[in-house]
């Protein structure tokens, strides 16, 4: 299982905690990096990451009550319930009359047994990579006619990436537009010096144009895992020229 | 947003049941601040910056959060710790969080304090 099909099958979970209890208007999943795992059907990304990141402030200074299990926010109009589940934390967003005591109950116990149940038939543990928001350069003429499949960013970037993965290199990453389209593309390092920028991105014209962004706006990048990278190219090393 | 009289009712009510609230069992103290003063009275005097600082950062965090997710103004926000609870209460410029022992019922001290 890879963490694709990880994040697929929490999704399906959290999306019938919502079918059985009507009162949940969102719910996702994240971890203590705030990186987002999961989210149901109704889950809006940025609202997901700018939630992750304030949760992310509050947890910071809780070493004076031992630690964060659980936070209730209660609004005039509904409520933020967000608890931990062992290495992640779950976000519910309820209406005002919620039963919470009676959420709680389910959440701490199906979603648990779900993440146990998954995290049981995975052969190594899953690693979450925070993504980088990085900004779109176009690359246009005979390098992007000659390496359509492959985007360029900054060493330092693909050196942490690699770190976070015990050493082993990136030669994938995966590519989100804030329009939605993603993508799934080969990476190298940026070798231009005057485009060394950590912050850039350089992307094939073509698929620029699939993602709908243009040089100069932000997209989200996160590496795939080196064993599923290698999975995903199986017949490369077989390649004669 | 309460009316000026609501607000002065509430905000004698408060002071009045904190009292009330302090010597129940597990209460471990209180921080009540507004824009011009703080009174804090915690069983322990060196967890005050610490609290202070979680107290503050929880408020705005909160307000983040709801703000994110369209709650409307926050009126209270729980925080559970492994070994102990908050409860911050916001009423006007008033920020009152009241730190008990993890096992505290945190509606009756709600109750107590007879805000709504």
């Amino acid at each position: 299982m890879n963490q694709d099909a990880f994040a697929a099958a929490l999704r399906n979970s959290l999306d019938e905690i919502r079918n059985i209890c009507p009162d949940v208007r969102c719910s996702f999943i994240f971890t203590k990096d705030s990186v987002i795992v999961a989210g149901d059907a109704h889950a809006d990304s940025t609202a997901m990451e700018k939630a992750a990141r304030s949760f992310q402030s509050i947890a910071e200074k809780t070493d004076a009550v031992g630690g964060l299990d659980t936070l209730l926010i209660d609004g005039d109009k509904g409520k933020v319930y967000i608890s931990c589940l062992d290495k992640m934390y779950l976000a519910l967003t309820t209406s005002k009359d919620a039963d919470i005591a009676y959420l709680r109950s389910i959440t701490r116990v199906i979603v648990p047994t779900i993440l146990k149940l998954l995290e049981s038939i995975l052969p190594t543990p899953l690693k979450f990579v925070p993504p980088q928001h990085l900004t779109v350069d176009t690359l246009s003429g005979f390098k992007a006619r000659f390496s359509a499949d492959t985007v360029e960013i900054h060493r330092e970037i693909l050196k942490q990436w690699s770190e976070r993965f015990d050493g082993k290199d990136i030669s994938q990453v995966e590519i989100e537009a804030f329009g939605g389209k993603t993508t799934q593309c080969k990476v190298k390092a940026i070798n231009d010096s005057n485009l060394n920028r950590k912050g850039l991105i350089r992307i094939p014209e073509k698929t620029c144009q699939m993602l709908e962004v243009k040089t100069g706006e932000l997209v989200r990048v996160k590496p795939i895992a080196p064993q599923v990278a290698a999975s995903l190219w199986p017949s490369l090393k077989e390649i004669r020229i | 947003m309460p009316s000026k009289r609501k607000l002065r009712e509430k905000i004698e009510n408060v002071s009045t049941a904190l009292e009330k609230v302090k010597a129940r069992e597990g209460v471990i103290g209180y921080i009540h601040m507004d824009s011009t003063s703080a009174a804090v009275d915690l069983r322990d005097p060196s967890k005050t910056i610490e609290y202070a600082a979680l107290s503050a950062t929880t408020r705005e965090s909160g307000e983040d959060l709801s703000k994110t997710f369209n709650l409307g103004d926050v009126n209270a926000i729980v925080l559970e710790g492994r070994d102990t609870k908050m409860l911050l209460l916001i009423f006007g410029d008033h920020r009152l969080s009241i730190f008990m022992d993890k096992n505290v019922d945190h509606n009756m001290i709600f109750d107590d304090l007879n805000l709504t």
